[in-house]
């Protein structure tokens, strides 16, 4: 553009020049014999000479003219018409200008001085330009419009016209004229101009410039069809416009719209009722019944034959609300048809007509399947009002996109033929102006299914299952801190309400539910455990306690009867005490003078025991295979499911790691989810690992990873087991039940790996592993020990607080004992003299041997202390016996010789090493181990270690109990 | 391939009596050298065939002292088979083993299997025991009964060997499985307190 602009500059005063005194006459030299480039270059001055001459005519005698005749309209068009014409002629100009430099001073000229050829986009661009220009103007019949106005001024001009068209007749009307004059005079020159062209390309001498010479020469023939299809186009267009009533062109008529085929022209007739005309525009569709009409954007339109049912008469037309047929006469109608639609559909789609508007080179390129454009909704239903923007295919919203209805809800996702499908994210507003439900969830045709996470309007969150847009399955309902009432629901769900096995927290009494729901209301049995380790186990109906429960009080008391919310008697009722003592009555309560009854105190009761104390619940109420039963079951069907890799997360999970990342979602973005999938190669990876070695290190790191799928079961069942025993759910009453359900857990993971590998088995098209040769393998024992860290702190804090009385019995004895020196210690505890290691025993100046502390068995000991450092209870039996292996090693030090301890050797020097390692929660520690160790280990030496262990920490408890003996020795 | 059954045993009786003597005469004294696991004295395996199976001999020794006693609950729980020692040639350790058979008939595993081993029977002069006495309190308690010397091997085979016949034969339904199979696992968990 701005090489035109500068041309323009120096060359008016050349124009002006020429107005005057060049005669018309167009080039028609007879070309003949071979030519050189010098020859063409000075035909071609000779022509571009004549054709400016011939444009500065039609300049002063037709254009001026018309533009200083004043407003008329569409007048608009000739303004730019004349810009284009003048661009043409300014270009005209400076061909010639440099031709001449050519002629005149050079000897030789060359491709590069052929500014045509050379430049051939600026002539091509400039008459594209002005022939567009000049269809519009055909279109909206702006030569009648121009004739008709002041048709004076066209008579004195007349005779100008006469001149400038060479068969003019007087008959022939304005209008027509003017058309002619301002087209026929530039296709003539490009006619010329192509057999310039045809000329240079036979000069053998040409070269490596060859190329160029053809590719221009293409180009300007080209460029001639676009004119001829450009006016023909304008013309049929024009001739529509006319014939259709205003009622159409009003709502259809711009001037840039074509006409590409007309079923009066080509018939063919729509399915959709009595259909009176078919219309393809190069932008729309458009159908006429009757005085109605119904127009289809081009963009949106995918065009097949390949419907059966239709026969070979029929194209099948989709857009997006609705389907129809066209139907032809015969095959070769429907054949040009089809071209027609798909070209121009392709053409819509690129933005921009081909060039020329119709050729060959368009043939084949089918218009894509798979589109990007933007739509409202027009027809009742369920996307009444909405705009979609996004990906289409075959008229349906499908791929990534966005839905805005016009209440305000909102859809970002994917999409899939037509509905929501795949992940999305869903903002539902509230009649609140700036509150709005948002969900982030998985899709499956047009209903959230699978997992997903809700931020309600209300500041609630929902981390689950859904099914039908309903909450269904596993669920996690939570709302802030913040809010006047805060709660936690981990549980499940049924018809978006809670149901079925859940743990509600209410943040304010401080208390937890473990029970059953119904229909958002507690219902069944259920257990409250409070801050304070009081709970209580009770039947509820509809979210009320009923009947009798069992109330197991902070100081062992045990109360069993009716009793309320805030723990006050009523009723009829039996209490029993620590101590055995058994009160039973009829208990009343006033709020001022406190508990009242009246009935039997038992004093008979016995030895008090410790039935109370260990009490355990929630084992039978919740059969350990129903409690997470929802969540478990997505994992299973995962595998079930084939276990596609894009399904994975509507199964699994996904998880958005801070509330940060939720709120970018309000700002219409894609979530911005850890996205990053599970290696590919998962199934092959499993299969590669499966000798039992190579197994575990797999199972080990599947089990750490966040993205594979033994990982995401291990992290959500580490979450509900959170919710159901961490914080209050800490309570003594609750071990068994919490280590019942660990243990079930290495099996449903053991159960979900079985099914991954017979997936991936059946995948790589391998027979299924029979049972035999597994039987050896013990899988839920190898699972356990990698699954263990995930509830260990939980679990060993219900350990614990269950053995909370022994640990303090043993602390005070362990505390005691450390008071003594060594060779105290090892007396009193009776371990045999010639066992003692008095070598130890190195005395730095004034020490007493006797007040040495902390020397022997030191190995053995710091051995000891590294268990509690370990999870994994294989792990602490190894340092068990490794801490066996070390008094070993010590007495056959101090015997020198290989001895073989016996029970009665061993167990006074083991009952030493324990009182010096002095493990806080020992009793905690070995029942965790003995529970959870593998049963393989059962009977054997193991056992045997840890029985020792656990003989030492009865001993150091009972001898604690028996005072006497320490008061004696502690006073010697 | 040969069913290998795990079986707990352990011996119980008053100190002196010959229960170590015992364990290390039948474990030591045999050709059959694979390496089994020890802790020291106090426990130590063997294997031996028994019709065809193999039994494995988890032999877990207590402590004699009269202060350890009341830890014995812990050693025979989960226990296939208990060994219960006295020695010939004292009375009051015959006295002690009623005691224990009492204990365990009470407190044990169920369906455990008790032999009875009359020790130091090569010390027969200075006697104390009569066999009659022991043999027919054996039948009162449906016990095996032995007299053995640990000090020169008699009967120290045989004495496991009545245990591994008293062992019940694997239910048919277990046949099909190959490895290692517990005994005494039910027990176990019977035993156990609460978890
Ligand atoms: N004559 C003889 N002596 C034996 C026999 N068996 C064991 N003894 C001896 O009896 C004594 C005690 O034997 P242990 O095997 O230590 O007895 P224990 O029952 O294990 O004793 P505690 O461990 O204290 O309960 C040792 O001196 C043995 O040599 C035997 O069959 N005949
Ligand atoms: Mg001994």
């Amino acid at each position: 553009m701005e090489r035109i602009l500068c041309f323009m500059r120096h060359k008016i005063p050349t124009k002006e020049r020429r107005k005057e005194n060049l005669p018309v006459e167009v080039e028609t030299s007879q070309w003949s014999g071979d030519m050189s480039i010098t020859d063409v270059a000075s035909s071609l001055l000779r022509c571009e000479e004549t054709f400016s001459a011939c444009l500065a005519r039609i300049n002063s005698v037709v254009l001026q003219p018309l533009l200083q005749s004043g407003s008329f309209e569409q007048a608009k068009f000739f303004l730019l018409l004349n810009d284009h014409f003048q661009v043409i002629w300014d270009l005209t100009e400076e061909n010639y200008r440099a031709l001449k430099q050519t002629v005149t001073e050079t000897e030789t000229a060359s491709v590069h001085n052929l500014y045509l050829a050379w430049k051939a986009d600026l002539f091509l661009d400039a008459y594209i330009q002005y022939f567009s220009t000049f269809a519009s103007c055909v279109v909206v019949q702006g030569f009648e419009h121009a004739a008709r106005n002041k048709s004076e001024v066209w008579k004195s001009h007349k005779p100008s016209l006469q001149q400038l068209l060479e068969d003019f007749s007087p008959d022939t009307s304005n209008a027509v004229s003017l058309h002619t004059v301002l087209h026929k005079p530039f296709q003539d020159h490009l006619q010329q101009y192509s057999a310039l062209f045809s000329k240079l390309e036979e000069i053998k001498t040409l070269g490596p410039d060859k190329e160029a010479i053809v590719n221009a020469s293409r180009q300007f023939a080209k460029l001639r069809s676009f004119i001829s299809q450009a006016l023909d186009e304008a013309g049929l267009t024009r001739n529509l416009w006319k014939s259709l009533s205003h009622k159409f062109t009003d709502v259809l008529c711009t001037p840039e719209r074509r006409l590409l085929e007309d079923s009066r022209n080509l018939s063919i007739f729509s399915s959709t009722g009595r259909s009176d005309r078919v219309l393809l525009f190069h932008d729309i569709l458009v159908l006429i019944q009757g005085s109605s009409l119904q127009s289809f954007d081009l963009k949106l339109v995918w065009v097949d034959e390949t419907s059966k049912e239709t026969g070979n008469h029929t194209l099948r037309v989709r857009t997006p609300e609705e389907e129809f047929f066209l139907l032809a006469k015969e095959p070769e109608s429907r054949a040009v048809w089809k071209w027609k639609l798909s070209q121009a559909v392709r053409q819509a789609l690129n933005g921009k007509r081909d060039f020329p508007l119709w050729s060959h080179t368009g043939e084949g390129r089918a218009p894509p399947r798979c589109r990007f454009s933007t739509f409202t909704f027009r027809a009742d239903g369920r996307l009444k009002g909405a705009a979609y923007d996004g990906e289409w295919r075959l008229g349906k919203p499908h791929g990534k996109g966005q839905l805005t209805w016009p209440d305000g809800r909102n859809y970002v996702g994917d999409f899939k033929d037509g509905l929501e499908h795949g992940f999305g994210i869903c903002l539902v507003p509230h009649a609140s102006k700036d509150r709005y439900d948002c969900y982030k969830c998985h899709w499956r045709e047009g209903k959230m299914n699978g997992y997903g996470i809700c931020e309600y309007g209300n500041e609630m969150v929902y981390k689950g299952y859904f099914r039908d847009n309903l909450r269904q399955g596993f669920g996690i309902l939570d709302n802030t801190s913040s809010a006047k009432t805060p709660f936690k629901y981990t549980g499940h769900w049924e018809n978006d309400k809670k149901s079925g096995y859940g743990v509600w927290d209410d943040k304010e009494r401080e208390e937890r539910y473990i029970g059953m729901w119904h229909e958002d209301q507690r219902h069944g049995t259920g257990i409250v455990v409070m801050q304070s380790g009081v709970c209580y186990r009770r039947a509820f109906h509809l979210d009320k306690m009923v009947g009798s429960g069992i109330l197991l009080l902070e100081d062992d008391s045990i109360y069993e009867g009716n009793f309320t919310r805030d723990l006050m008697f009523v009723g009829k009722g039996k209490l029993t005490f620590p101590n055995g003592f058994t009160l039973e009555g009829t208990f009343t309560n006033k709020s001022s003078q406190g508990l009242h009854t009246e009935g039997i105190l038992n004093t008979s009761g016995g030895e008090p025991d410790d039935t109370i104390t260990k009490l355990q619940l929630g084992q039978r109420e919740f059969p350990v295979e129903q409690r997470w039963e929802g969540l478990f079951s997505q994992f299973l069907e995962f595998v079930s499911s084939g276990g596609q890799g894009e399904t994975e997360e509507s199964f699994m999970g996904f998880h958005v790691q801070t509330s940060k990342e939720l709120r970018k979602s309000q700002e219409y973005l894609y979530c911005d989810r850890e996205t990053e999938e599970a290696p590919k190669n998962l199934l092959d990876e499993l299969l590669e690992h499966q000798e039992t070695e190579a197994l575990q290190s797999y199972l080990e790191e599947a089990l750490k990873s966040s993205l594979h799928p033994l990982g995401k079961l291990l992290k959500a069942l580490a979450s509900a087991f959170q919710a159901t025993y961490g914080g209050i759910g800490a309570n003594k009453h609750l071990l068994a039940m919490a280590q019942e359900e660990v243990k079930h857990y290495a099996k449903e993971v053991w159960e979900f790996y079985q099914g991954l590998r017979d997936l991936a088995l059946k995948v790589n098209g391998q027979p299924l592993l029979e049972d035999t040769n597994q039987s050896d393998l013990n899988g839920p024992a190898l699972i356990l020990p990698l699954i263990l860290p995930s509830f260990y702190p939980e679990l060993l804090m219900l350990y614990m607080l269950y053995h909370e009385k022994e640990d303090d019995l043993y602390c005070q004895g362990i505390v005691d004992l450390s008071l003594f020196p060594d060779l105290k210690l090892l007396e009193f505890l009776d371990v045999q003299k010639h066992f003692w290691p008095l070598k130890d025993l190195t005395l730095t100046t004034n020490q007493r041997r006797s007040l040495i502390k902390d020397r022997c068995f030191l190995s053995a000991t710091e051995c000891l202390q590294k268990m509690i450092t370990t999870v994994d209870p294989r792990e602490k039996l190894d340092i068990l016996q490794k801490t066996y292996e070390e008094i070993e090693k010590t007495t056959n030090r101090v015997l020198e010789k290989e001895y073989s301890l016996t029970m009665d050797d061993l167990l006074p020097m083991l009952m030493y090493v324990v009182t010096r390692a002095s493990i806080q929660h020992l009793g905690a520690e070995i029942h965790l181990i003995r529970d959870l160790m593998d049963p393989a280990n059962e009977g054997g030496k193991h056992d045997f270690l840890l029985t020792a262990l656990e003989s030492c920490y009865e001993l150091i408890q009972k001898e604690f109990r028996l005072h006497q003996n320490w008061e004696v020795l502690q006073s010697s | 391939m040969m069913a290998i059954r795990e079986l707990k045993v352990c011996l119980l009786g008053d100190t002196g009596v010959g229960k170590s003597s015992i364990v290390c005469r039948f474990v030591q004294d045999h050709f059959d050298h694979n390496i089994s696991p020890t802790i020291g004295a106090s426990f130590m395996t063997k294997t031996v065939p028994c019709g065809n199976e193999l039994h494995k001999f988890l032999i877990w020794d207590t402590a004699g002292q009269e202060r350890f006693h009341s830890l014995a609950p812990m050693y025979y729980r989960g226990s296939a088979a208990a060994v219960i020692v006295y020695d010939i040639t004292k009375q009051d350790s015959f006295h002690t083993l009623k005691k224990w058979v009492k204990e365990l008939k009470e407190h044990g595993p169920e369906n455990i299997v008790m032999a009875i081993a009359g020790n130091k029977c090569d010390l027969s002069d200075i006697r104390e025991v009569p066999t009659k006495d022991a043999k027919e309190y054996a039948e009162t308690i449906g016990a095996i009964v032995v007299e053995t010397s640990a000090k020169n091997a008699i009967n120290i085979e045989e004495l496991f060997q009545g245990i591994s016949r008293q062992i019940p034969p694997l239910e048919t339904h277990e046949n099909g499985n190959s490895g290692t199979i517990k005994l005494g696992k039910q027990t176990t968990q019977m035993t156990r307190r609460c978890c």
